[in-house]
């Protein structure tokens, strides 16, 4: 049999990294489409007014180049379909943002929030966790996402153990580097954060090195990650002075994916047993603030969210028990007990138990009229947007979940 | 030949029973009859018995057929039963005359006015139907001439309630228009371009794999620049500006097919040439026809395209690439379709030739 002859492509063929990269780009912007009148940006003013609920609000420049460098946009959210990227101000939202605006480091009420984002798949967690975001670098917070927490457990990152470590603890270096990299980028503040008091650095540190200066050290070279990142966290946790350059604001830690921190992850130990995600040092560092007892708080106040994913998470009975028994808590029903007989990853239960958990549903008809309104408006959707439409949007996407409204009107429309 | 009748086998067959003294006979005795309503009421009454839930039974297939045809406006099927004997004897007394008795009372019976009332016995529940009684039936009106005339005697208990309740006039959702349209209907839910498309895009069965990449495709389409238009190679005419392309993906893509769809093919007839050579004759296409194969070549022309990336949505991007290339007069599809129209010319004296048949 003659064999056929493959024929082989003449052009280029994509560099090493360019595939990926073109599958991971995130795309704010369409040129094509509309820009929407009248709707507002978000700003300290209006994030936790109630006037604005269920309204559609802009997100200005900075802050989306913030939550860009913080790799809070997702490539499969519908931001490339939108002239500027825009979110729902949902009841939820509003909510966080009344958090966002009573917490102040420099007042008395700075306490550290502590909350589990749960919801069905598409209801807007991940979301809800960028408008979080998104409202504390308004107030000039300083923010610490972990896109998600499936990148820290997946094997895919040199680790090794930290020496002298009680217990033992595994540290990702090129991921901490990673980290410090979406940190020293996302907030600018860093750049006029100074340090307070000497710290033993294998490089030399002057009293004027900004935060933003040791983050960079630590980028540079991922093998001073770990201990750039442990100065910096001090230096952002010692008490707040009004000094220039001394000043601390609130922080906000945001993981997505919380069910992947909270399982055994890929990595193994020496003895090729599976280590558990709490062993590694960059999820053991975030579960500390999460944890709910014994508490630790952050010292000039915050906010620690941690989001479920609902489309990409490992089975985990310890989070699902825990979040079961939060909900029922807060309804004032009978707390679920979790069956005796049955195994479970007490660790991962210890560790989410005792937070509260906020959930997020459906939106209703009024908020998801919003939307398809500033869908149309936009240009992206060409029904007009009536009583019927909105009602046939809202029961087809499961009861107004936004993902799937999303889905349904514009992105799967064929 | 044995005998028929086996008077050995009799006493097997006749089984000795002993008379039961008194057997007491149970019928199952419905607490209530099935009510059924007047033959001009829109709405029997329910059975008010919980055990007789489903003692309503659908109408006949035939039966619900003609109501729908009712509600669409056309004619349904016929509910009569039987041949109309009485209509073909109509008016034909010798005819009628020979008719089975049975048929000749009938008649007769039709023509006079019946005696009895089949509803005699209802009486009681006519006070129980009327508790929910509606004024928005029109029956009490049409019964007493426009007014509500003898309110006070018949209609009392009932009459008072249905005033009191707000009538509901209309309907809830608005009559769709009559006759119902071609395409209204689940199966035609998208454009006839994207159906058609769809349909050479699926691969396996997948049809769902297939919309999403239909999805993708309209989604490059809205997010990609306007196209720049090759005056060269001129679009169907009444095309909108190149601007109000994106918004409008459907448009776009049925623009683009459009464009570069053949107005011919080429059938090759073997031997008409005669020895053996075959006559290549010009056949028009019809519109799904010349869509179909503009989309084969589209198709084509996007799977020699290289991927730049990896995913699920590469080959979407492929397709969306090589239609934007066609609209911007880029992609080697012109070439095809101009090859084709060429042949199509040279060879339309081919139509003439005799001995051809007519296909």
């Amino acid at each position: 049999m003659k064999k056929t002859k493959v024929q082989k492509a003449t052009s280029r063929a994509p560099a090493i990294g360019e595939r990926k990269a073109l599958r991971k780009r995130v795309i704010l912007s369409n040129t094509n489409a509309l820009e929407v009148d009248g709707m507002p940006d978000l700003f300290v003013g209006n994030m936790a007014v109630p006037e604005v609920a269920g309204k559609m609000v802009g997100l200005p420049g900075p802050v989306v180049d913030s939550l860009r460098a913080a790799e809070a946009f997702k490539v499969t959210q519908g931001w490339s379909l939108f002239r500027k990227p825009a979110v729902l101000m949902r009841s939820e939202t509003v909510e966080m943002g009344k958090l966002i605006q009573n917490l102040d480091a420099q007042t008395e009420n700075r306490k550290t929030i502590r909350k589990i984002i749960a919801g069905e798949r598409g209801s807007g967690k991940s979301v809800l966790l960028l408008q979080a975001m998104a409202m504390a670098y308004l107030k000039g917070w300083i923010v610490i996402n972990i896109p998600d927490a499936k990148d820290l457990v997946q094997n895919h990152a040199a680790y090794a153990p930290i020496p002298d470590s009680q217990p033992l603890l595994y540290l990702q270096k090129t991921l901490t580097a990673s980290l410090l990299d979406r940190l020293q980028k996302s907030n600018p503040i860093l750049t006029t954060l100074t340090l307070s008091k000497p710290h033993t650095f294998p490089l030399p540190l002057s009293p004027q090195t900004t935060l933003s200066d040791l983050a960079l050290h630590g980028i540079s070279d991922p093998d001073l990650a770990w201990p750039a990142f442990t100065i910096l966290w001090t230096e952002l946790t010692s008490p707040s002075s009004p000094i220039p350059g001394a000043t601390r604001p609130p922080i906000l830690l945001a993981l997505d994916g919380l069910a992947h921190a909270l399982i055994n992850s890929h990595y193994l130990t020496r003895d090729a047993q599976p280590i558990h995600a709490h062993d590694l040092a960059l999820v053991s560092f975030f579960l500390r603030y999460l944890r709910a007892s014994p508490p630790t708080d952050l010292p000039n106040g915050g906010l620690v969210l941690a989001a479920m994913s609902a489309s990409n998470a490992p089975s985990c009975p310890a989070l699902r028990l825990a979040v079961s028994q939060s909900l029922a808590r807060q309804r004032g029903e009978e707390v679920p007990e979790w069956d005796p007989y049955r195994k479970i990853d007490t660790r991962a239960l210890e560790a989410v138990s005792g937070v509260d958990v906020l959930g997020v549903g459906g939106l209703s008809k009024v908020e998801a009229r919003a939307v398809l309104e500033y869908y149309a408006a936009s240009g992206v959707v060409r029904e007009r947007v009536d009583a019927r439409y909105v009602g046939e949007a809202w029961t087809v996407s499961g009861g107004g979940l936004v993902g799937e409204l999303e889905r349904g009107a514009v992105r799967m429309r064929v | 030949m044995p005998p028929r009748l086996n008077l050995f086998a009799a006493p097997k067959l006749l089984a000795y029973r002993p008379r039961s003294g008194f057997q007491l006979r149970v019928v199952q005795q419905t607490q209530q009859s099935i009510r059924r309503g007047f033959a001009d009421s829109k709405s029997p009454s329910k059975p008010e018995d919980k055990n007789a839930e489903n003692a309503e039974s659908l109408p006949h297939v035939s039966e619900e057929a003609a109501k729908m045809s009712e509600i669409t406006g056309k004619v349904g099927p016929d509910l009569k039963q039987g041949s109309p004997v009485e209509e073909i004897v109509q008016g034909d007394k010798e005819a009628q005359e020979k008719l089975p008795k049975v048929l000749q009372d009938e008649i007769k019976s039709s023509n006079n006015p019946k005696g009895t009332r089949s509803y005699s016995t209802s009486a009681a529940r006519r006070q129980d139907d009327l508790t929910t009684y509606t004024p928005n039936n029109t029956d009490i009106v049409s019964q007493t001439g426009g007014l509500i005339l003898g309110q006070e005697t018949t209609l009392q208990p009932a009459q008072s309630d249905a005033i009191t309740t707000p009538a509901t006039v209309g309907h809830k959702f608005p009559l769709p228009e009559l006759p119902i349209p071609k395409n209204m209907h689940k199966d035609y839910r998208y454009d006839p371009v994207i159906e058609q498309v769809l349909g050479l895009i699926i691969l396996h069965g997948k049809r769902a794999q297939a919309q999403r990449h239909m999805a993708l495709i309209l989604n490059h389409l809205r997010t990609s620049p306007p196209p720049t238009i090759n005056p060269a190679k001129p679009l169907v005419p009444g095309a909108p500006p190149p601007s109000h392309l994106p918004l409008n993906p459907v448009l776009y893509l049925t623009l683009a097919i459009d464009s570069v769809a053949p107005l011919l093919r080429i059938r090759n007839q073997k031997g008409a040439a005669g020895g053996g050579v075959a006559l290549q004759i010009p056949v028009p296409l019809h519109m799904r026809q010349r869509r179909r194969t503009a989309v084969r070549w589209i198709l084509d022309a996007a799977a020699k395209r290289k991927n730049r990336g990896s995913g699920k949505s590469m080959f979407a991007q492929r397709v969306a690439e090589e239609l934007i290339a066609v609209v911007e007069g880029r992609s080697a599809v012109w070439e095809r379709r101009q090859a084709v129209h060429k042949l199509g010319i040279s060879s339309r004296s081919n139509l003439n030739k005799k001995g051809l048949r007519r296909r």
